[in-house]
């Protein structure tokens, strides 16, 4: 089987699993206690006839297996829905700020990658040496630490005592920049605090993983072999056991998207970056259950087509990994 | 983390003794009276440091919870003025409406700790529950079961967390264990089905089974206790998350206002970040040495028994 014939079937596959997700994340919205209805007129709410012609309109009166496939035959049209709560169609909502939330992530991805295997091999390769412990312990630290809470403490210490980055949003308010140059500068320093939470935590998880990976690997008799053969280290090192110690590195990454979208809807809501984590905390909180429902199901495709690139990664480095 | 070799360290409990035999051989031989499986898992841990560390954290913050009314300064209502910085009478400080700050950080060891351990037991019965059926029953039960398992895998935990909580009209802390009970399981019933998968081919089940023991003896007596190991390296690496997930709900205003976890105590001092430094600070550090008191805990607990986890 070729590559492509390979990642056609995995794009197949994703469609069933892909209903499954939004067949549990629907019931599990509809099946909740709550009145949307309520929650969506909460501020002034109208008499119960209205109420119940509301109620009716939204097709909220029928079983929720027939919702079910109302919104089905809606999304497969493309449409994620309309929000009573924010008076906008779902899809907007989402589209105007999908690009923020993967900008925040990529990069806070890249840099936490490089960083990690570089320090990951050095720690390995010089296991036992303090240069190991005390990137051991930066780790330690990294992933114990509350992620807001470091947040908090960045904007204390370096935004409000130092005041060198802004502390909320994504370009300064109400000022006029003289060329798109000095507003992207104004845009990066807005990005420094967040993605630099972002990549503390998620080093910490990956720098373990690719230290725990790359020792193992060491172990190995090709590795030995290598070195027997006389190979510089240098070579030894990043192209035969790196290469190696990649592979579960990847599966990790993908697997954990979901959780770097967890940690970006924390620094999202902190940093008042206006992208999909934080939309989901605001949606979530006025109860607006198409937002959430139409934001679910990103998320869930987001994690899926990620799972699907570390399974093609993973075919394209290891080549003993057959498609079938 | 810094692993020091077994080989250097069976040096030190046994000082007259060449270290040459291997480290099982030598706790057969050396003080047999004693050599029940919890002390020579104690005995493993105890090789490493930083698992001895995380070790006395989590101890240290469980007495503290269990005898915060006895050591704590004041009374968790108003002692003070408010907003006061930490001084000879408030160590921590006082909190907005003039409460101190050590005394509630003390306190929100209890919530912490409730949170933490009762979130994961739940995961571990519903886990248990769900994997043993799903590797018993096999077949389309098991296929059923793990098509689920998969579903709540894939999605992101704490945005799942978010939107399964905005249901509860009430969000007392109790629903915030329950949420996470019924949330994080589905790791945990995978890896039940597939220690029971494997364990039900060892040798020593088919030989209780050629001596006619019943399915409930072999999954209770065989079964269930070989897997004891697996589900308690996980659990105790899974403590510290709920502990964060908590306080990071709570931050995010799906929390409980009223619990005074150390959450609350976060997101209140949030108000005040500019003017009252202590308040958002001392719960932080509480937070932040629990969880790596449990994780180097949990790290050392996996090496001691040998089990391989996915890292999260």
């Amino acid at each position: 089987m070729t590559l492509r014939t390979y990642v056609i079937r995995r794009l197949i596959l994703i469609v069933p699993t892909f209903f499954f997700i939004s067949m549990f994340v629907f019931a599990l919205i509809h099946l909740a206690p709550g009145d949307p209805v309520l929650a969506m007129v909460r501020r002034n709410p109208p008499p119960p006839e209205v109420m119940a012609q509301i109620r009716r309109e939204l097709g909220l009166d029928q079983p929720v297996y027939t919702q079910y496939l109302i919104w089905v035959g809606k999304v497969l049209r493309g449409d994620l829905g309309f929000s009573y709560v924010s008076y906008r169609p779902v899809w907007t909502m989402i589209s105007e700020k999908v690009w923020n939330t993967l900008e925040l992530m990529l990069v806070a991805e890249v840099v936490s990658v490089a960083i990690a295997i570089v320090l990951g091999v050095i720690a390995a390769v010089k296991h036992y040496s303090i240069t190991d412990a005390l990137c051991s312990l930066g780790a330690l630290v990294g992933y114990s630490m509350p992620n807001f809470w470091m947040a908090l403490m960045a904007i204390l210490i370096f935004s409000m005592q130092l005041g060198w980055f802004p502390r909320y949003g994504m370009l300064t308010q109400g000022v006029t920049f003289a060329t798109p140059f000095h507003a992207l500068l104004d845009h990066l320093k807005h990005l420094v605090l967040p993605t630099a939470i972002l990549v503390l935590g998620w080093t910490a998880y990956l720098f373990r993983m690719v230290r725990s990976s790359m020792l193992e690997v060491l172990r190995q008799d090709y590795i030995t072999t290598a070195r027997a053969k006389g190979l510089r280290e240098r070579v030894v090192i990043y192209k035969h056991a790196l290469r190696n110690a990649l592979l579960p590195v990847v599966t990790y990454e993908a697997y954990s998207i979901g959780f770097l979208l967890g940690g970006a809807a924390v620094i999202e809501n902190i940093f008042g970056w206006p992208g999909l984590g934080r939309l989901m905390v605001e949606q979530a909180g006025v109860r607006d259950y198409t937002t959430v429902m139409g934001l679910s199901m990103i998320i869930a495709l987001m994690v899926l087509l990620a799972n699907l690139c570390a399974d093609i990664a993973y075919a394209v480095i290891d080549p003993r990994i057959r498609y079938d | 983390m810094i692993e020091p070799s077994c080989y250097e360290r069976s040096n030190d409990f046994m000082p007259n003794r060449l270290s040459a035999k291997s480290k099982e051989e030598t706790e057969e031989v050396f003080e047999p009276s004693k050599a029940t499986q919890l002390y020579i898992v104690w005995r493993k841990l105890r090789r490493s440091e930083l698992a001895v560390v995380g070790f006395g954290i989590v101890l240290a913050v469980s007495i503290v919870a269990l005898v915060a009314p006895v050591i704590a300064p004041y009374g968790t209502g108003m002692v003070g003025r408010s907003r006061r910085p930490p001084s000879v009478e408030h160590w921590f400080g006082t909190d907005a409406a003039g409460r101190d700050m050590l005394t509630l950080v003390l306190y929100g060891a209890r919530i912490s700790l409730y949170v933490g351990l009762a979130a994961v037991f739940l995961n571990v019965m519903i886990g248990l529950a769900i994997g043993m059926v799903a590797g018993y029953f096999g077949g389309a039960i098991d296929e059923v079961l793990m098509r689920i398992t998969d579903v709540i895998l894939s999605l992101p935990e704490l945005p799942l967390l978010i939107v399964t909580v905005t249901f509860f009209e009430t969000r007392s802390i109790h629903v915030i264990v329950l949420v996470m009970g019924l949330i994080g399981w589905p790791f945990m019933a995978r890896v039940v089905r597939g220690e029971f998968l494997a364990i039900r081919e060892a040798a020593y089940v088919e030989a209780a089974r050629s001596m006619g023991a019943s399915s409930w003896r072999i999954i209770i007596r065989h079964i269930l206790p070989n897997m004891f190991s697996t589900i308690i390296v996980i659990a105790s690496m899974d403590i510290p998350w709920y502990i964060l997930y908590e306080a990071t709900l709570t931050f995010l205003g799906f929390g409980d206002p009223l619990s005074n976890s150390w959450g609350v105590l976060v997101q209140k001092g949030y108000l005040y970040l500019t003017s009252a430094w202590w308040m958002i600070t001392f719960p932080g550090v509480a937070l932040f040495f629990t969880s790596m008191g449990f994780n180097l805990f949990g790290d050392g607990l996996r090496d001691a028994l040998d089990i391989r986890t996915r890292g999260r």
